[in-house]
């Protein structure tokens, strides 16, 4: 398959930066440094391209109905112009991702998933819409540009300093550097800030009138180091069609009252008998780095798999998440991590390793 | 530019021989730049015997890690710890304040495996081109 790439593709190039496929798509790892980058959101802004998150329109009669068929909160209960986090689940409960929703108008939605396994879960959407013929299903991705302005300074910066009135989660259409874009408080890195969607023609000028400010672009790898810190899930790795949301830490996405959704049953099934592991994130007491696929043990025996790990930069210690038996999934539980042949002493902590004052 | 005393590894690995069999290693500028912000070093413990092209340590940068392999076979004498406690040395002085360990060399004939810096350059200036395209 071709790798596709993003309207900002020839900036990316011409900025010298680091690049590397993901999920099928030419993007950047990072532009200059990872700890520059990260410490630039924290402290000031930052601006990432992320024009390969699927941009999916849906419209039409009963828009809402359909989608609250597919997701695990009920979209019809978004008020126009807020969103929300939610999941899409098989009917075995297994997370085939975790997206947001948008509600634009009155049968309008816009759903912002990620860029892997985009086609499966476009054909997913599409067999499940029978039931629904007057839904419309769009994917605008291709004709759009997606950018994210994250860090303490992003709500000053010009055009953006009027937003301030926009709740977390709300979204709006808005005129930035003269430009038609939807505006949402929404972001992946642990800060304040905004993800805007643009037509992809105006993706380059929009970009540098951000960059013309001082805010400093940023590649993949901060944004991993940064939604670790502040413990976001990353799916492919933190969870997947082979794990439950509660399984997850994920059951505060999944309204079991009101709509029937798809794998409504198992997960109701899965909260009243239990859980037999879930995700935790944890903190290496020394220096080694815990890395994705790496074996948790404890009392000398195998009890999980890392799924993320990284230095923190904010924190300046190593932290991660992994799976590990329900019974030992309590803060302050000792583990080891096996690295290079060696176990290495880590302890259970809060996943929230970063919480912005 | 890579320094001209120095001779190189495909791995993107240096040594710098002094008189009397010994020499100091590290990674060449290219591959910290590839590596990106390094933030551990996994160094062989000083006395540990190496063979020439095994691994004998690890880098760990922000994103990921990566195996460090030796250009010569030999014995540890000395690790930088410096580096080992200031990893970013060998982001911002590879050749210098960022070497890694110190050995002595048990065959100098292993020298004319490695590339002379004249050829690094070339082999440098190859990979950066593949990857431009």
């Amino acid at each position: 398959m071709q790798t596709l790439r993003t309207p900002l593709n020839k900036v990316h190039h011409d900025l010298k930066a680091k690049i590397v496929e993901f999920a099928g798509w030419e993007l950047p790892i990072w532009f200059t440094s990872i700890l520059e980058e990260h410490r630039a959101v924290r402290s000031r802004a930052g601006i990432f391209d992320v024009s390969h998150m699927g941009r999916i329109q849906v419209s039409g009669e009963n828009a809402g109905a359909f989608l609250d068929r597919m997701f695990t909160r009920p979209a019809q209960r978004l008020a126009v112009g807020s969103s929300q986090l939610c999941l899409m689940c098989l009917e075995n409960g297994g997370i085939l991702d975790d997206l947001f929703v948008y509600r634009v108008d009155g049968e309008q939605y816009l759903i912002i998933w990620n860029a892997s396994h985009s086609q499966q879960k476009l054909d997913w959407v599409l067999s499940q819409k029978e039931e629904f013929p007057d839904v419309t299903v769009r994917n605008s991705t291709l004709d759009t540009a997606m950018l994210a302005v994250q860090g303490p300074d992003a709500i000053h910066l010009k055009d953006m300093n009027r937003l301030s009135q926009l709740p977390r989660f709300g979204h709006a259409q808005a005129k930035i550097a003269g430009f038609d874009v939807r505006v949402a408080r929404t972001g992946y890195t642990g800060e304040d800030g905004f993800e805007v969607i643009s037509e992809a023609a105006d993706a380059v000028p929009l970009w540098e009138s951000f960059t013309q400010q001082g805010v400093t672009p940023c590649g993949l790898g901060a944004r991993d180091s940064l939604r670790l810190e502040a413990g976001m899930l990353l799916y492919g790795q933190d969870m997947d069609t082979s794990t439950n949301p509660f399984e997850a830490d994920l059951g505060w996405l999944v309204d079991l009252d009101d709509t029937d959704f798809i794998g409504k049953q198992a997960l109701q099934a899965a909260n009243k008998w239990g859980i037999k592991r879930k995700l935790v994130g944890f903190q290496m007491n020394g220096r080694e780095i815990a890395r994705t696929g790496y074996s948790i043990y404890q009392s000398g025996r195998e009890v999980g798999r890392v799924t993320s790990g990284s230095y923190a930069p904010t924190l300046g210690v190593n932290i991660g998440m992994g799976y590990v038996p329900i019974e030992l999934a309590t803060i302050g539980t000792d583990i080891q991590i096996m690295i290079r042949n060696q176990l290495v002493d880590a302890r259970l902590v809060s996943k929230r390793f970063y919480k912005r004052r | 530019m890579n320094p001209k005393e120095c001779r190189y590894t495909k791995e993107h690995e240096w040594i710098r021989p002094e008189t009397g069999g010994f020499g100091k290693v590290g990674i060449t500028n290219y591959a910290q730049s590839q590596l990106g912000d390094i933030v551990f070093l996994a160094l062989p413990n000083v006395g540990t015997r190496v063979e020439q092209f095994q691994k004998m340590g690890e880098i760990e940068s922000v994103k990921a890690v990566s195996d460090l392999f030796t250009p010569v076979s030999g014995q540890i004498l000395e690790i930088n710890q410096a580096a080992a406690n200031k990893p970013e040395l060998v982001n911002q002085d590879p050749y210098g304040a960022g070497w890694l360990v110190r050995l002595k060399l048990s065959n100098l004939a292993e020298l004319d495996k490695l590339m002379p810096s004249a050829e690094y350059d070339q082999f440098e200036a190859k990979l950066t081109e593949d990857s431009s395209h």
